[in-house]
Order: structure tokens, then C-alpha cells, then sequence
């Protein structure tokens, strides 16, 4: 194993990893959004929206993110129904659209599990209390759910970091892409993978540190 | 002859927190100790020391001629080593205060398991043996029931069945009425009383000063890790000579039995849902530790 | 406009099905590699000996922090280079891959599901004189399974759906198979939305498993 190859092979790797990380950032930001309005879809007294909610996640976490992928680069071109005359994306855009829809049925489930993991005695009280069920939900039960969602969210997150090595495979140039070229050429494999790993590792120790500094934040304040 | 139990200078502490400050203890052959005292005061940890659960900080115990643990001349603590440890606990029964029977096991079972895997008891012996001690504690057609299936006072009971089916020397009882309602904490201690008229050495951790009061034979008074008062069990209850043992006891026996224990009494329903509480939180456990995203 | 052709579906159905066996194929040997080696983790990771459970930790930390691609590429391109490794087809490289990638998440869920018993049962059985190699295996792991069945079985759906990045290696399963049908074909929507459904059924079979997995362990009450 050549170290030196290693080392060098840093610079140029990690000009994917802008990719990397905004391809994260920007199907965090939809994602979550979408989470959001489905966790409250989930929760709602209205049977449609649980169902249309319960299918959506059901849908998106059945299949796996590079059918998704494929399907938003390789399907969604030919898409000719009524006014639409095929949606053509860049491998960008295609990946930001798959990963958002992916992301959003999985924290969809980390937000609705953290809202009932909240002690329902909590809601008692507050029904006791008096107090609107908008009221005593923004005020009591969704700050004790955020604590207990963080850890998983940033779990799930760091799932999406990794995640985004698929978007390879639809041409994106992030940090996987670059080094497939990089031994194509050289087939210098073991000293490029190796590179490769070191930098993931990097990236998603961030998030594993981040997501235990939470969880004993979350312990201690309980 | 010597005593069964022989305690001196028993010291336990938690990190920088010292429970037992000083503990000395001896019990004769046949005899019931009941330990009282306040929350806090250390009088589960000397408990627990006894079969070493718990590794006193100091201190020398000795049961039945096996010393269990000793401080040596420099001042470190020596520990019998742990096949010593475990060959003395075949002859050290325990009772806890939140039963602990093995769930996914009928009431037999729990019964057998220990004699069968430990003293390598025969399976019809075993079972012979754990029908008759379940018929001594009122449970003889509980056999195949499982333990969520049982209420709390009936668990206990098997718990103390299970403890006796290793003919132990030494019975410990750890609050053992605390998390059963108050009208089945009668039959766990009636079931207390006749092993004791029966001649078990029994050392009894309890809130429960009427049963001290008339099985116990001595009686300790613990608080803040140290031996107040100590003397025979229908005299300390009765007539403390004590200042802190009188104010204790005057508080205790003031107040409803709801608010002796340490933990709130619970109803076999409370505590049927509460395990199934406790399952959640274990599987939440087990979400969080293995960190992988939601699915 | 372009109508909508499902036929395509029915007359590429032998090669859809080839790609569902060959998914499934894998999904079920990495499965078992993934369950057996997390198996040795867990017990290396609750084991006494420190280096033991430092070198597990450490595989762990490796294995759940580099994505499941890298790993697979390192698994054909590097083991294929290494002395003894030569025969490391496109198979072999995905079954080895995701059964060392997916080890790392079935050993912290073991580990997770022994710790989550409860305290109070290993004093009991140490309190009636078992020893612990006993008392583990007739108590403690007995009831960690039960603890342990739902998210193994999540984890294994998560697996599943993982078999389709085998495709970055060029073995030809379900994922693999769809996209050349849907290059010779030039029916992509109708081709990448069967196999969604094959997906699809092969999750909701392995999530029907789970609940009945869940009811058979649960305590009985």
C-alpha cells in the first residue's frame, strides 16, 4: 500500500466532496420540510391524510434510493402525460429529487416516533389543565419530542451523507465519481478506495460525534 | 457455636458518596434480623453486601465459615475468588423487591433451573421438589403459569419458592413487600413468618414493623450508613431508647402504609403495563444504541 | 405523446424474474454472513478482553461510516488484486461486501438487545449460584431476542433494498436487469415502476414476517 498515493489522493478526491455535502444539505432542507407536513399528516384526526401519509412512507421506504435515482434521471424524461412533455433534470437536480423524497419518508418516522414517545401522561395533565390541544402540543409536547428525535434525525442524516455515493451511478461528480476516474486511469484501486474511505470516515464521524454529544445532552437534562 | 453471619466494618462507597459508614453485624443460627431504616440509609446496600452483590469498599464478611471478603494488612480489600463467590451463593437464598422471576419461564421452571444447572439435580427431583414448595407457598396449581400471568404478591411468592429450592442456609429478603399492593403483601409475609418458625436464618430488609415486630427475633436501626440502635426486635420497635430511632419510627408508623416504601405501590395491573412500558423503553434502547436510520 | 406500453412488462418478465432470484439470492447469503460475523462482534464487543472489543469497536465505527458503494467497490477491486483472491466475481464481491457492511449494524443490535435485558435478572441468577456462561445463555439471551427481533428485521429490509447497489460492481440483479431492459427497451417508466412493485412485495413480505416474528417472541401475559 502506497501511503504517499493515499495522501495525494486527498486534494483531488475532495473536490467531490462540495457535491457531497450540498447534495446532503439540500435534500436535508426538502426532506425535512416534507417530513414535517407528513408527521403532521400522520398525526392528523383526518383518515385520508393518515392514509395518504402512511402510503407515502410506506412507498418511499420500500424500495430502495437507486430505483428512485434511476427512476428521476432515466424515467421521468420519457414522463408524457397531458400538459407535461417529459421532465428532463440534470443528474444534480435528479439526485436532489430522489434524495428529498427518500429522506422525507424516513424522518417522517423519526419525527412521528418522537412526538408519541413522549409520555402520554404528559397530554393528561395538560387536558386536566385546560389548556388546547395546539396549545399544549407546541408548548409541552413537541419541545420534549425534539430531544428525543435529535439523535435519530442525525443518525438518519449521516445515512444520507453515505447515501449520496450512489448518485454515481447517475453521473454526479461527487467524491465516489472522482475516484472511480482516478483508478480508471491509474488502476492504482487499493491506495484510491482507501482515500475514498478515510474522507467518508471523516465526514460521517462529524455526525456520529454530533449525535452523541446529543444523546447525553438529552440524558442528562431528563 | 459461631455465628452464621459475621459482619464487621462494613464500608461501601459509591464513587465519592459513602453509604455504609462502619457496619457490624452478627447473626446466630435460626435467628430473624429485620433491618429498618430510612431511604437512603444503606440498609439495602448491607444487604446486598452479604451474598456480594455488592463489593463492600471494607470491611469482613464471613457466612457459614467462607470468608467472603477481608481487608488485608496494607489495606487493600481481598475478595474470595469468584468460583468461592458463586459456590457460596448456592447456599445464600435472595429475595428481591422487584421479583425478578424469569419471564420466559413458567413458575416451575424458575423453580428448577437453578438446582438442575447448579447442584445438577435430577429433572424429577427438581420438579418434585419445586410442586412441593410451590403447594408450601399457597401456589400448587400456579406450576405451568408464566409470571406476567401472576399477581404480584403470587410472583413474590414464587420468587421465595425459587430461593428456598436450593435448601439455602441463609435466606435474604430485600423490601420484598415494596412494589405489591398492600392487601397481597399479606401472603408474602405470612409465608415469611412460617419459614421463619420453621428455623431459617433470615435477614429481612422492611418497612413493614408489624411483621418485624412479631416474627423478627433482633432488630437494627440504620440510618445514614451507620448502626443507630440495635437490640431485640419487640423492644426497639416498641420502646426505642434511641432519639433518631423514636423520630423515625414515629414518622413511619404515622403515616398510611402508602407512603413507607420507597417505591409507590403499584397494582398487578400497574405493574402488567409497566412492563410492557419497559419493553418499549428497551427496544427504544435498542434503536439508540444500534443508531441505524428509521425503518 | 408517448402512451404508456405495460406490456413491456410481461414480455421482459423472464429477465425481471432472473434479477428477483439473483436479488434475493444475495440478499439471503449476505444476510446470513452479516448475522454470523455480527454475531462474533456483538461478543467481542461485551467481551472482557479490552483489545478484543477495541479492534470490534473499531470495525464497527469503519464498516457504519463509510457507505455500503465504497465498500462493495473495495470488496471487487481490491480483494480482486490480493493473492488468493482472483476468483472474486461480481457475486462473490456482493455477497462479501454486504455481509462485512451489514455485520457492523447486526453486531450493535445484538449488543444492544443483551444490554437492554434487565439488571435485575442477572442478579437473580447470580444470587441462586449460576455461573455466567449459564446464566446467559438460558436467561439473558432468550429474552434479549425478543428485544432484538424488531430491528434485526428492519435492518434486514434495509439490507434488501442495499443488494441494489450491487449494480455499481455490474452484477446484473433486479436493479441491474431493469435498467438494460429499460435501455433496449426505451421504457423506463414502465420498467422501473415494475420493479418498484417486485421491491415492493419482497419488503412487505419480510415487514409481514416481523409482525409475526414480534407476536411469536412476546412474553406471554
Amino acid at each position: 500500500m502506497d501511503w504517499q498515493l493515499v495522501w495525494d489522493s486527498f486534494p483531488l478526491i475532495w473536490k467531490g466532496a462540495q457535491f457531497t455535502i450540498t447534495l446532503t444539505a439540500w435534500s436535508l432542507l426538502f426532506g425535512t420540510a416534507g417530513a414535517l407536513v407528513l408527521a403532521l399528516m400522520r398525526l392528523s384526526s383526518v383518515k385520508l391524510l393518515r392514509w395518504f401519509a402512511a402510503g407515502f412512507g410506506w412507498l418511499f421506504r420500500g424500495i430502495p434510493l437507486l430505483i428512485l435515482l434511476f427512476f428521476a434521471f432515466f424515467a421521468l424524461p420519457d414522463l408524457n402525460v397531458g400538459p407535461v412533455d417529459g421532465v428532463l433534470l440534470e443528474p444534480f437536480q435528479a439526485a436532489v429529487l430522489a434524495l428529498s423524497f427518500w429522506t422525507a419518508a424516513y424522518q417522517a418516522e423519526v419525527i412521528r416516533s418522537g412526538i408519541i414517545a413522549v409520555d402520554p401522561g404528559q397530554a393528561e395533565a395538560s387536558e386536566a389543565l385546560g389548556m388546547t390541544k395546539a396549545h399544549y402540543m407546541r408548548k409541552i409536547i413537541i419541545p420534549q419530542g425534539l430531544r428525543i428525535m435529535v439523535p435519530p434525525y442525525i443518525g438518519n442524516s449521516m445515512t444520507l451523507l453515505k447515501q449520496t455515493s450512489l448518485t454515481t451511478l447517475v453521473t454526479v461528480p461527487e467524491m465516489t465519481l472522482l475516484t472511480q476516474r482516478l483508478f480508471s486511469n491509474d488502476f492504482q484501486f487499493q491506495e484510491r478506495i482507501a482515500a475514498l474511505a478515510i474522507l467518508y470516515l471523516a465526514l460521517t464521524t462529524v455526525f456520529v460525534v454530533a449525535q452523541q454529544v446529543m444523546e447525553r445532552s438529552f440524558r442528562l437534562k431528563v | 457455636m459461631a455465628p452464621l453471619v459475621e459482619i464487621t466494618g462494613l464500608h461501601k462507597s459509591f464513587g465519592k458518596v459513602e453509604v455504609l459508614k462502619g457496619v457490624d453485624c452478627e447473626i446466630e443460627r435460626g435467628e430473624v434480623v429485620a433491618v429498618i431504616g430510612p431511604s437512603g440509609s444503606g440498609k439495602t446496600t448491607m444487604l446486598r453486601c452479604v451474598n456480594l452483590l455488592e463489593r463492600p469498599s471494607a470491611g469482613r464478611i464471613e457466612v457459614d465459615g467462607r470468608v467472603l471478603c477481608e481487608e488485608q494488612p496494607d489495606g487493600k480489600m481481598k475478595f474470595a475468588p469468584k468460583d468461592a463467590i458463586r459456590e457460596a451463593r448456592e447456599h445464600v437464598g435472595m429475595v428481591f423487591q422487584r421479583f425478578n422471576l424469569f419471564p420466559h419461564m413458567t413458575a416451575l421452571h424458575n423453580i428448577t433451573e437453578a438446582p438442575m444447572a447448579v447442584k445438577g439435580a435430577s429433572k424429577q427431583d427438581a420438579e418434585s421438589r419445586a410442586h412441593e414448595l410451590l403447594e408450601s407457598v399457597g401456589l400448587g396449581h400456579k406450576a405451568d403459569a408464566y409470571p406476567l400471568q401472576l399477581s404480584g404478591g403470587q410472583q413474590q411468592r414464587v420468587a421465595i419458592a425459587r430461593a428456598l429450592a436450593m435448601d439455602p442456609t441463609l435466606m435474604l429478603f430485600d423490601e420484598v413487600t415494596s412494589s405489591v399492593d398492600p392487601e397481597l403483601a399479606g401472603e408474602i409475609l405470612l409465608v415469611m413468618k412460617r419459614l421463619a418458625e420453621q428455623g431459617m436464618t433470615m435477614l429481612v430488609v422492611t418497612h413493614e414493623m408489624g411483621f418485624a415486630a412479631e416474627v423478627a427475633d433482633r432488630a437494627l436501626f440504620i440510618d445514614h450508613g451507620l448502626v443507630v440502635e440495635q437490640g431485640k426486635a419487640a423492644d426497639l420497635l416498641g420502646n426505642p431508647q434511641h432519639q433518631r430511632t423514636r423520630a423515625f419510627l414515629r414518622a413511619v408508623l404515622d403515616r398510611a402504609p402508602m407512603e413507607e416504601s420507597d417505591e409507590p405501590v403499584r397494582s398487578p395491573e400497574e405493574i402488567k403495563s409497566q412492563t410492557e412500558r419497559e419493553l418499549l423503553l428497551q427496544q427504544q434502547k435498542v434503536e439508540r444504541i444500534a443508531k441505524e436510520d428509521g425503518g | 405523446m408517448r402512451e404508456f406500453d405495460w406490456s413491456v412488462i410481461g414480455r421482459s418478465g423472464d429477465l425481471l424474474m432472473a434479477g428477483t432470484r439473483l436479488t434475493v439470492g444475495l440478499f439471503l447469503a449476505a444476510l446470513v454472513l452479516a448475522t454470523a460475523l455480527g454475531l462474533i462482534l456483538a461478543l467481542m464487543r461485551l467481551s472482557p478482553v479490552r483489545p478484543l472489543r477495541w479492534f470490534a469497536g473499531t470495525y464497527i465505527w469503519i464498516m457504519r461510516g463509510i457507505p455500503v458503494f465504497v465498500t462493495l467497490l473495495f470488496a471487487f477491486f481490491v480483494a480482486r488484486d490480493l493473492p488468493g483472491f482472483g476468483w472474486l466475481t461480481p457475486i462473490w464481491a456482493g455477497v462479501i461486501g454486504l455481509g462485512i457492511d451489514g455485520a457492523a449494524y447486526k453486531a450493535e443490535i445484538i449488543r444492544a438487545g443483551i444490554m437492554a435485558v434487565d439488571h435485575g435478572q442477572h442478579e437473580a441468577s447470580e444470587a441462586l449460584g449460576m455461573t455466567k456462561a449459564h446464566y446467559m445463555r438460558r436467561i439473558i439471551i432468550p429474552q434479549s431476542i425478543r428485544v432484538i427481533v424488531p430491528t434485526y428485521m428492519s435492518n434486514s429490509i434495509l439490507l434488501l433494498k442495499a443488494t441494489s447497489v450491487a449494480v455499481g460492481i455490474g452484477l446484473v440483479e433486479l436493479t441491474g436487469i431493469t435498467r438494460q431492459l429499460s435501455n433496449s427497451t426505451f421504457r423506463p417508466i414502465e420498467l422501473f415502476t415494475a420493479a418498484a412493485f417486485i421491491y415492493l412485495v419482497l419488503t412487505t413480505v419480510l415487514v409481514l414476517l416481523q409482525e409475526f416474528l414480534e407476536r411469536r417472541f412476546a412474553l406471554k401475559t
